[in-house]
């Protein structure tokens, strides 16, 4: 920006101040572009840099009433935009820290895997739920290797029947008939 | 980014600016809610000084968030419409007998507060050498100043505050205009 447009701004800010409405396109018109390529340069970002850029917008025109006139405009224009994207990318970065810390198991080779048998856990958990109390009990007896009421093959015919119904019991509930 | 865009965007931003004049404005009409306060407490009749309290205040707050003139009056305004304020509220405090004796009292009060003001007013216009608006509006947010505490006798406190302003006012009024026509 050259020495014209910057003493231009800054009379045009110091009207602003005073409340003085025709200004106000003016001023932002001179300021549009350099706070977007700031943001651009120091966020690498177009997204990051076009939500910078709005915000730090914001922010000066918040201030313009409180525009010191004996200081130049433009780096107290840039020195608020610089903030803007400062307090962005550390925005970002926190969020992203978040997301990792919440699931730290995404970050992992088998992520999907884990999700999976946690869907899966749940399902026959519910599928369970549905049982009788004595197919559950045999089944609870199978998977712990427990000693149920019955033993022998009444115990090997009740196994098999309350598998068989655990199965209908999960088909039916998740849709896989 | 559109133009559509830098648009809307604009416009938002501009919203913001008068938002932010908005607030300020509100914050620097303080000090007449104090004013008002402490007048509706001194005062015997409190209806009218909050009367004119509010309306002070709704007029202080436009000239703030209008800015330019208008709000360079403010101070200047309140400051000169206290001189009358406080005489009227001595003036009705010393008294505690009936309300024609009060009046009596009061008015002259409120005609030498309001010459006072008019003085300041004048003064602080030319020593700026201000516009139009500078007058019109200090000399408003004076006059309504002071009718906080001369309202309280009534119509009469009122009428005699704005002529002694006027008097007061006038010859600052004339050096303007012959200031003007020498140039």
């Amino acid at each position: 920006m050259n020495v014209r447009l910057d003493s231009e701004l800054d009379a045009l800010m110091a009207r602003l101040a005073d409340g003085d409405r025709g200004a106000f396109t003016r001023v932002f018109e001179l300021l549009w572009e350099p706070i977007q390529t700031l943001c651009r340069n120091l966020l690498k970002n177009e997204a990051d840099a076009a939500d910078a850029g709005q915000d730090a917008m914001h922010k000066i025109l918040e201030r313009a009433s409180d525009f010191d006139r004996t200081r130049p405009a433009m780096p107290w224009a840039l020195a608020i935009a610089g903030w803007e994207c400062r307090t962005l990318a550390r925005r970002r970065e926190r969020r992203r820290e978040e997301d990792e810390a919440s699931m730290p198991s995404q970050a992992g080779p088998h992520a999907e895997e884990v999700f999976l048998q946690r869907d899966l856990t749940a399902a026959a958990m519910a599928a369970l739920g549905e049982l009788s109390d004595v197919d559950r009990e045999v089944l609870v007896a199978t998977f712990w290797d427990e000693a149920a009421s019955v033993s022998g093959p009444t115990l090997r015919k009740r196994r098999e029947r309350a598998l068989d119904r655990l199965r209908k019991t999960f088909r039916s509930l998740y849709g896989l008939d | 980014m559109g133009s559509t865009d830098i648009y809307s965007i604009q416009r938002r931003v501009r919203r913001t600016y008068e938002l932010a004049r908005l607030r300020r404005a509100l914050m620097g009409i303080l000090p007449v809610i104090l004013v008002t306060g402490v007048a509706a407490f001194v005062a015997t009749r409190p209806t009218a000084p909050l009367v004119f309290g509010l309306v002070t205040a709704f007029a202080g707050a436009m000239m703030l968030w209008h800015g330019k003139d208008p709000q360079k009056a403010f101070l200047p305004g309140v400051i000169a419409g206290l001189v009358p304020l406080g005489l009227a509220l001595g003036a009705g405090a010393l008294h505690t007998c009936g309300a024609g004796s009060c009046s009596y009292v009061c008015v002259p009060a409120c005609v030498l507060g309001g010459v006072v003001a008019g003085f300041a007013v004048a003064g602080v216009s030319l020593q700026r050498r201000a516009g139009v608006w500078f007058w019109v509006s200090a000399s408003g947010l004076a006059l309504l100043t002071g009718a906080m505490g001369c309202a309280c006798m009534g119509s009469a406190g009122v009428i005699g505050m704005g002529l002694g302003f006027g008097a007061g006012i006038v010859p600052g009024l004339l050096r303007r205009v012959f200031g003007k026509e020498t140039r």
